[in-house]
């Protein structure tokens, strides 16, 4: 019974080919853009999900409160660092140097920003910002004219006209040093135009700057839980400046709640945009509805037909929601095909342009919701025109012309 | 005859009542849709760069390259020095130029912190021009005299909200970055966050305040006239190439009138909207398939009375017309209830959130706003309409009778 009201409700959309396409069509782009943009967040979750747990799991960072540019008018100073690395519970703690400043290669002139830290805790480092050495070597201690380059360096035309080597020379504020190794992709234009030096090589750079790091990153040790650690570096560094509870000029936080905060940003911008997205499957199901209501319309007559050789209420109101139903669904599977196509069409140009990070997931439970959904919202569109459809008399209906 | 027309499109939208309805539904959710992001996103733009729209239009500033984060001039990578408006001041059409220092500081009051800006106030003769420029007037105490040392006026913000847990007042001491200044003067409100909420002194204090005598964050040059400030500008640009010893295309300094200065701004802003419109759009295109869905069961249901209108003479384009017309009037009713209800959706959304406190949100649905999606939901209508009306227009009379 159920499969043959399944193969009389195919055959009326098919029947009204031209109004059933148009419907289709309209749930479909609502479906289709619903699932690129939520595809998007989730991909965007993932990421900073993965930075926060696997390389940000034991990791905090110490920094000076202020407006603008790091390093520049607040600082954290070594007898900070100093302290921090004797906190309990932490194994190791490093200052980074931060500065913007002017790159020359050949005739070429680009700004960007450049950062120092000790090489012996380049392991660390390059945990925290997670990267590893490509190609060359990473820096030795002591090292002064010696540079490691970004990713983006690697490729022509991303920071300078043609791809750099190891063992060029490029000049920073006009001091020349040699490019010994490369990083591997960040996944933003910024990040991957970072140039890293020793702690030594920015400080003959920069003299003025010696002792005052832009910010500190320190290790927990196995087992301690940093947010806990956050709290009791905190302490330690607000004592040691004399400084009162409240009043800090700094703030200590774990990787992991750092990155949950700006979670929590991208996650209200992609909920707001998936809200406007769903506006036309609103607009869709509308649709649906009025087509199911012409439908109903037009099929009066068979509608008395059906009642008076013995269809029953529910039978015909059947017909009319698995009609819709199929049409919400038809849309939808369409529209999650072709929200594919665009999310990966997507996902690709933000590679090209730089944002590899930036890339759509597609989970089961994101297409088999968005199935659901498109079914859902044609039952739900069909379900007015169905009862009006199994409550109408079949005397009147055989009489309507 | 046009009105005989339009008569018999309304009679048809009458007629099919409920689907006409709902058709309408879709298209004025979608122009709501559109109109309130379009008119808060408009109100949120205008309110943005109006807070930095104080500077006028016939002066330049020239900053170092900078990350561009924070205000002007910091982490500089060579930062602007104190001896170059002497040098800018000889060009030819400079009125004058003054040095800003801008930097972050942090505010104390009642035992209270906050991180805010100190802004420079040129001494002497410049000091009337960048109040002039920057439309400074005082609401409680006085202005800045070349005399005073250790004292500052603050923006209004500090005097009205609840910031520092009571009201700064005129006279009272605050501490910024650790050192005690008087406060002699609180600015009238500006509703620009960046005077509402800064900090002013004079330029020696913030000098040794920051411990620099040498690097300025920000020089203002003021052009004798608007029509000299290209050519200003280009001389300018020469003397600090010279003077920083850099080739064209290596500069790393910029030298830009206030409007350009907004315009990447600006750009970055309407990218953002761009990319808001376009998935609202979504929606109206949705919408207009509706129309045309309308539309086409309309054709079909009213073959009959086709056949009869060419039997009796109606022509082709009479016919195209008629059903392009009722189309168009369904986008266009959609379009007035879906104008009147976005309008009432983006001023009704922006007091929400100014109440919860982003006193910055304002809605601004212009007359071009509504005007334009009036003009937009009756073409969506038309456009729709044309195939559903094409299709009308071709029957054959003999045919369409006996349907």
């Amino acid at each position: 019974m159920k499969h043959e009201l399944l193969k009389y409700a195919v055959f009326n959309i098919l029947h009204r080919k031209m109004r059933s396409l148009l419907t289709v069509i309209s749930i479909m782009i609502g479906i289709m853009a619903v699932f690129a943009l939520v595809s998007f967040g989730l991909g965007i979750q993932r990421y900073v999900n993965e930075v926060a747990n696997e390389s940000g799991a034991d990791k905090l960072f110490l920094q000076g409160k202020g407006n603008g540019a790091m390093g520049d008018t607040f600082y954290i100073s070594r007898d900070t660092l100093e302290v921090v690395k004797k906190v309990k519970g932490v194994e190791l703690a490093v200052g980074q140097y931060i500065k913007f400043a002017k790159l020359k290669y050949k005739d070429q002139v680009k700004y960007h920003y450049i950062m120092g830290s000790d090489p012996k805790e380049n392991d660390f480092v390059q945990e925290s910002f997670g990267i590893d050495i490509v190609k060359g070597r990473a820096l030795k201690s002591g090292e002064l004219g010696k540079v490691v380059v970004g990713y983006n360096y690697l490729s022509a035309d991303k920071v300078f006209k043609r791809p750099l080597y190891v063992g060029e020379k490029i000049y920073i504020n006009d001091a020349p040093f040699e490019i010994v190794g490369f990083v591997s992709e960040i996944g933003n234009p910024d990040d991957d135009a970072n140039i890293y030096l020793t702690d030594s090589g920015m400080e003959l750079l920069y003299p003025e700057v010696k002792d005052k790091f832009s910010f500190v990153m320190a290790k927990a040790e196995d087992g301690v839980d940093p947010t806990i650690l956050a709290d009791y570096v905190n302490e330690k560094v607000r004592k040691h400046l004399g400084e009162e509870e409240g009043k800090e000029t700094f703030e200590v936080q774990s990787f992991s709640d750092a990155i949950k905060t700006f979670t929590t940003i991208i996650d209200i911008i992609n909920v707001v945009l998936v809200l406007i997205a769903l506006v036309s499957v609103i607009v869709a199901s509308v649709n649906i509805m009025n087509t199911m209501y012409t439908a109903v319309l037009e099929r009066t007559k068979e509608i008395g037909v059906m009642k008076s050789i013995g269809a029953r209420n529910s039978d015909i109101r059947d017909i009319f929601l698995i009609e819709s139903g199929i049409i919400g669904l038809t849309g939808g599977i369409i529209g999650i095909i072709l929200g594919y196509v665009v999310a990966s069409t997507g996902g690709s140009i933000a590679a090209a342009a730089g944002f590899s990070s930036l890339q759509p997931i597609f989970p089961f439970s994101l297409i088999l919701g968005c199935a659901l959904f498109s079914l859902m919202i044609g039952m739900v569109s069909g379900i007015f025109p169905a009862i009006q459809a199994s409550r109408q008399r079949p005397v009147e209906a055989l009489r309507y012309e | 005859m046009l009105v005989d027309l339009l008569k018999l499109s309304w009679a048809g939208i009458k007629h099919r009542r409920l689907r006409s309805w709902l058709t309408m539904i879709g298209i004025f959710i979608g122009i709501a849709a559109v109109v309130s992001l379009v008119g808060l996103g408009e109100g949120l733009r205008v309110a943005i760069t109006s807070q930095f729209g104080f500077l006028g239009t016939d002066s330049l500033t020239v900053t170092a390259v900078s990350p561009g984060f924070g205000p002007p001039g910091q982490g500089a990578v060579n930062p602007l020095k104190d001896d170059l408006m002497k040098k800018i001041e000889s060009i030819q059409g400079v009125n004058t130029a003054y040095a800003r220092i801008v930097e972050s500081a942090l505010l104390e009051y009642n035992d209270n912190q906050r991180m805010s800006y100190v802004g420079s106030v040129p001494e002497g003769h410049d000091r009337k021009s960048f109040e002039t420029m920057l439309n400074l007037n005082i609401e409680t105490g006085r202005l800045l005299r070349d005399s005073d040392k250790a004292k500052v006026v603050l923006g209004n913000r500090y005097s009205t909200e609840d910031i520092f847990g009571k009201p700064v007042e005129v006279g009272k001491e605050v501490l910024i970055n650790g050192e005690p200044f008087i406060v002699i003067g609180i600015l009238e409100k500006k509703g620009s966050f960046i005077v509402d909420g800064s900090i002013l002194m004079n330029e020696q204090d913030a000098k040794e305040l920051y411990n620099d005598d040498k690097t300025v964050d920000l020089i203002i040059v003021k052009v004798e006239s608007e029509a000299l400030v290209p050519q200003v500008q280009e001389n300018v640009e020469k003397l600090l190439r010279k003077e920083r010893g850099v080739k064209v295309g290596e500069e790393d300094f910029q030298v830009q009138t206030p409007a350009k200065a907004l315009e990447s701004l600006n750009q970055t802003l309407f990218a953002i909207q761009l990319f808001v419109y376009i998935i609202a759009t979504i929606s109206l295109v949705v919408g207009g398939i509706g129309i045309m869905n309308t539309m086409y069961t309309a054709v079909l249901e009213r073959t009959r009375e086709i056949g009869i209108m060419k039997a009796i003479g109606a022509r082709n384009s009479m016919i195209f017309l008629l059903f392009f017309l009722e189309s168009g009037f369904i986008g266009l009713v959609g379009g007035i209830i879906g104008t009147g209800l976005g309008f009432s959706l983006s001023h009704g959304l922006a007091f929400l959130a100014r109440q919860a406190g982003f006193r910055l949100i304002q809605a601004s649905v212009s007359p071009l706003l509504i005007f334009g999606s009036l003009a937009f939901s009756f073409s969506l209508g038309t456009i729709f309409g044309v195939l559903p009306a094409l299709r009308a227009a071709k029957m054959q009379p003999v045919e369409a009778l006996r349907g």
